[in-house]
């Protein structure tokens, strides 16, 4: 071997060491998400959504679609208004106009990430997944049961009914970005800085400390502290939530708290009704025979 | 709940406990109501057999047996036994009787007689123990007079030194009525069905209920109730 | 008419060869009025079923995002089970509490429930939009012991199990298979507690998915003590089909019963009613503690609310009603009435339950109904569940009386047997 080939040889193993080191450092070590190293921390991610900045640009519908290999939906177009508009198989996230007592008002729409999911206890293959940074995602182990469709208290969940090779469709937080160590899309698209990305609890105290900052220009109240257990997108508003399309009938209990009672009973049944029902069948044994000893001769 | 103004969680359980006791107190009656048949079936039955307000003459003072025999004190040590309302009727027009001769024994729940009706012989069982002193003769010579009077006209005579043990095994006074009113569901709940049949005036009292309920095998019927079925 | 003697000896497989083919042939009338209609759906059903496997459930089906179960889920999967639960309560009744004047129906029923869940587990992997993938929970690939679904699907499965290996003895006696009859036979009071045990469980399960639609189920309808009410529901809604299934098969069978059973037959009707009553009876006052205590009472003026007493007082306590008239006059078609009564109003609950009260404040136009196909596939399958039955009674006995070896063991087995049908009393000693 001559020179030139010895440097050639090491140049491609170094090049190639290069490649391969961090290829295998992507798949193997998760990089450190940069903003503020949430994951870093295992605590839960949150997004602040301030309506109240929200000019109904749709940036965010726009990297959302493009972020998921989406068809980009036309954001010029804003005759979309004059409907209200729910997510779609193709849209993870949709912009809504609401006339509210204080003008006009533009809400972001999209999965809640609970800190709870029903629809997390629902699927029963684990197809739907909490993580532990925060985001609820879908795998493609789903069986297209549907059952987490009924269960979420937002209606989130969206099904391929056109596909033979169905999915179930909904914001994943850009877990994928995440991952990279990047925010969301939408948050990056934002050009009024109405959304914001960080741990939960400081998305709290952000949104704590902006309503006490300026009296008067927001609601008291953080939409998403405490509804259904508490959830990853928190919403602030200069009127009340009712009127921006929000339910605030949902309550504070996480949503799979209401089938843990029946779930808890299960092996409560298996132990007692075996014994109950083999201890009459052995009594009635005794009845039989005296009986028939007892009978007609 | 906001945490700013009061909320009673209990609020109704006033109201719950008291439908509670409310369903506890009509359970009861609505469960007899659905275990006694109704009255309507008691009246269209009296309308086929006339007469009495109750089905089957059950005279006090008498020991009866299961298989429809009774059983009556006569004099020290003896007893007079016969064949019961229920068992004339159930059989209807009988044709003969066969009684054991003086001096047989008896035990209680085998064999006592037959009864001869139409060309079947139906056994009856005895309800007593103990050994045969004499016999009805007129009852051999017109066994019609079963089916006109069957407490008056005794089969046998028969000394039974263990009576008291054998009036454990027989019935009497409010058990006997009870039994009776058994007996008598039962026989309603299989003529129902051919509730069409047993409205056919008059020729229940010859032909006998049996043979309502099913003409080719009315002498099953009859030795299931006389507790002398085979098998 | 007495059993297939034909079973005789299955030696090796030629013979089983033999003897399945010669089963295979009609052994009634091929072209009966029932057989007429219902084959033609059997066959449009099926070729639906490619369809919808070929291009999707939107292609079949009228789902939406905003009503994801339809009729499949609300009434092929949730009133069939109701309806197969007969099974669960007569084997509690003839086996746990030995009572022999059930005994007749019992097979019958159990073969009807085993039918029902294999074929709607059908139905349900036809909903299924990735199919596929059921492999995945059985197999332990990734078990969701979150999900109340998770629960219902495995209870189905090891009910499967259990109602065959109940109704296996008469798959022996089919064959002539001896032995293995009788080893089947020790396995019956086993798999009947087990039976009941997890038909408890997934009758209330059913019930219990849709505790988390909390806010999307009309508050008339929506309770925490929705798996209590479905449980105590598909008490009286088995028993109403066993009479309902029972009177039918009475007439098409009738040769195969005896005069004994024929008249025994109305005994069970009574008796069937008189628990129909009496749980219909327990049932109404469920609901109208669950209303007294949901505080919901300001919803009755509304048509929702209409529609509630509707279901109330005509499906549940009507019935009740009738079941109590008829069985103490005796009157066998009052108590079929009352049977479909109450049949109608657990269709009707359901059916409330999953796709009427489901999102009621949705506007009409864009609520769910079924379309045609769905319609037709299920009516498919329902047809095809009924074929089957008459094919295996018409050949085990189910209906007809068990081969003379067979009987003669089980009065062996039994060690005691009533034959009376005069109650007993007993003689106190004085």
């Amino acid at each position: 071997m001559n020179r030139r080939k010895f440097l050639k040889v090491l140049g491609g193993g170094i090049v190639g060491g290069g490649i391969a080191g961090a290829a295998l450092g992507n798949i193997v070590i998760p990089k450190k998400l940069k903003a503020e190293g949430p994951a870093a921390a295992k605590e839960f991610v949150g997004i602040l959504v301030d309506t109240t900045r929200c000019v109904g640009c749709r940036a965010c519908e726009e990297a959302c679609a493009q972020a998921n290999h989406m068809p980009e939906p036309d954001i010029s177009d804003s005759s979309v208004f004059e409907k209200r508009r729910d997510t779609t198989v193709t849209q993870l996230t949709v912009v809504n106009r609401f006339e509210t007592s204080k003008g006009e008002v533009f809400v972001k729409k999209q999965c809640m990430h609970c800190n709870q999911p029903g629809c997390v206890a629902a699927c029963l293959v684990k197809a739907m997944e909490k993580r532990k940074e925060g985001p609820v995602t879908w795998e493609k182990n789903c069986m297209g049961c549907r059952y987490c469709m009924p269960s979420c208290p937002f209606d989130i969940p969206k099904f391929e009914y056109h596909s033979a090779n169905p999915k179930i469709q909904k914001c994943s937080l850009c877990w994928d970005r995440l991952e990279k160590g990047e925010v969301p899309a939408c948050v990056e698209a934002c050009p009024e800085n109405a959304l914001t990305f960080g741990p939960r609890r400081k998305m709290i105290e952000e949104g704590n400390s902006r309503i006490y900052r300026n009296p008067g220009d927001y609601i008291t109240h953080i939409y998403g502290e405490h509804e259904v257990g508490g959830t990853g997108y928190l919403y602030l508003s200069k009127v009340p939530f009712e009127q921006i399309g929000f339910r605030t009938d949902l309550g504070t209990t996480a949503y799979p708290e209401y089938s843990k009672g029946f779930l808890y009973s299960v092996p409560l049944v298996l132990l007692l009704w075996p014994a109950f029902l083999i201890g009459m069948h052995t009594l009635t044994k005794r009845e039989e025979e005296k009986r028939a000893k007892g009978g007609a001769r | 709940m906001d945490g700013f103004s009061y909320v009673d969680i209990f609020a109704t359980k006033h109201i719950e406990y008291l439908l509670v006791i409310g369903f506890l107190l009509l359970f009861i009656p609505f469960w007899r109501l659905l275990n006694r048949p109704a009255k309507a079936i008691f009246e269209a039955a009296e309308r086929i057999i006339p007469a009495i307000s109750e089905w089957f003459r059950l005279p006090e003072g008498r020991y009866y047996h299961l298989g429809h025999s009774w059983a009556i004190p006569e004099g020290h040590q003896t007893v007079k036994v016969g064949i019961d309302d229920f068992a004339q009727k159930l059989v209807g027009k009988i044709n003969g009787v066969q009684i054991p001769a003086p001096g047989s024994t008896l035990h209680q729940g085998d064999k006592g007689w037959t009864l001869k009706v139409e060309s079947k012989t139906i056994d009856m069982l005895s309800p007593v123990g103990g050994k045969v002193v004499a016999i009805n003769e007129e009852v051999l010579r017109s066994p019609e007079t079963l089916n006109q009077d069957p407490y008056n006209n005794w089969l046998m005579e028969v000394e039974t030194p263990k009576f008291a043990v054998d009036k454990r095994q027989l019935l009497s006074g409010s058990l006997a009525r009870k039994w009776m009113e058994e007996v008598r569901e039962s026989l309603l709940s299989r003529m129902n069905y051919n509730l069409g049949l047993v409205y056919q005036d008059g020729g229940l009292l010859v032909d006998g209920m049996a043979r309502h309920l099913d003409r080719e095998k009315w002498d099953e019927i009859v030795k299931d109730y006389f507790l002398v079925a085979e098998g | 008419m007495k059993a297939t003697a034909t079973a005789g000896q299955i030696k090796n497989l030629r013979d089983f060869w033999v003897f399945l083919r010669s089963e295979l042939k009609p052994k009634g009338k091929i072209f009966t009025p029932f057989n007429v209609i219902s084959l033609p759906i059997i066959l449009l059903g099926g070729a639906l079923i490619v369809y919808r496997l070929v291009k999707g459930l939107g292609a079949v089906t009228n789902l939406s995002q905003e009503f994801p179960w339809g009729i499949w889920i609300g009434f092929d999967v949730m009133v069939g089970v109701a309806f197969a639960g007969g099974a669960y309560i007569l084997t509690f009744v003839v086996y746990i509490l030995r009572s022999e004047k059930y005994h007749p129906v019992v097979r019958a029923t159990v073969l009807n429930g085993f039918l029902a869940y294999v074929f709607y587990a059908g139905a349900i992997l036809l909903d299924l939009g990735r199919w596929w993938n059921i492999i995945n929970p059985v197999i332990g690939n990734k078990f969701g012991v979150n999900s109340v679904l998770f629960l219902v699907s495995w209870h189905f499965l090891l009910y499967m199990i259990s109602l065959f290996i109940e109704f296996s003895p008469a798959v022996a006696e089919w064959l002539g298979f001896k032995r293995v009859r009788k080893i089947l036979a020790s396995l019956t009071v086993g798999a009947v507690i087990f039976g009941i045990a997890l038909s408890t469980l997934h009758q209330s399960g059913l019930g219990a998915l849709f505790l988390m639609a909390k806010d999307k189920i009309h508050p008339l309808w929506y309770t925490q003590f929705i798996p209590v009410l479905f449980f105590t529901s598909s008490i009286f809604a088995g028993l109403s089909m066993v009479i309902f299934e029972g009177s039918i098969s009475h007439k098409v069978f009738s040769h195969q019963i005896d005069q004994k059973h024929q008249k025994s037959f109305n005994q069970i009707v009574i008796g069937l009613g008189k628990a129909c009553a009496g749980a219909l009876f327990v049932y109404f006052f469920m609901k109208v503690l669950i209303f007294i205590h949901g505080k919901h009472w300001a919803y009755l003026a509304t048509p929702m609310g209409y529609w509630y007493l509707v279901e109330l007082f005509g499906l549940v306590l009507l019935p009740c009603v009738l079941f109590l008239r008829g069985v103490r006059f005796e009157n066998l078609s009052v108590i079929r009435v009352a049977a479909i009564l109450s049949m109608l109003g657990i269709i009707i609950n359901r059916l409330n339950i999953s796709v009427i009260a489901y999102k009621w404040y949705v506007p009409w136009s864009q609520r769910y109904f079924p379309s045609w196909m769905e319609i037709v596939i299920t009516m498919a399958i329902i047809l095809a569940e009924v074929w089957v039955f008459r094919w295996i009674v018409n050949r085990m006995p189910v209906i007809q009386e068990s081969p003379e070896w067979a009987r003669e063991e089980k009065t062996h087995e039994e060690s005691v047997t009533i034959r009376k049908e005069v109650p007993q009393w007993t003689v106190s000693a004085t």
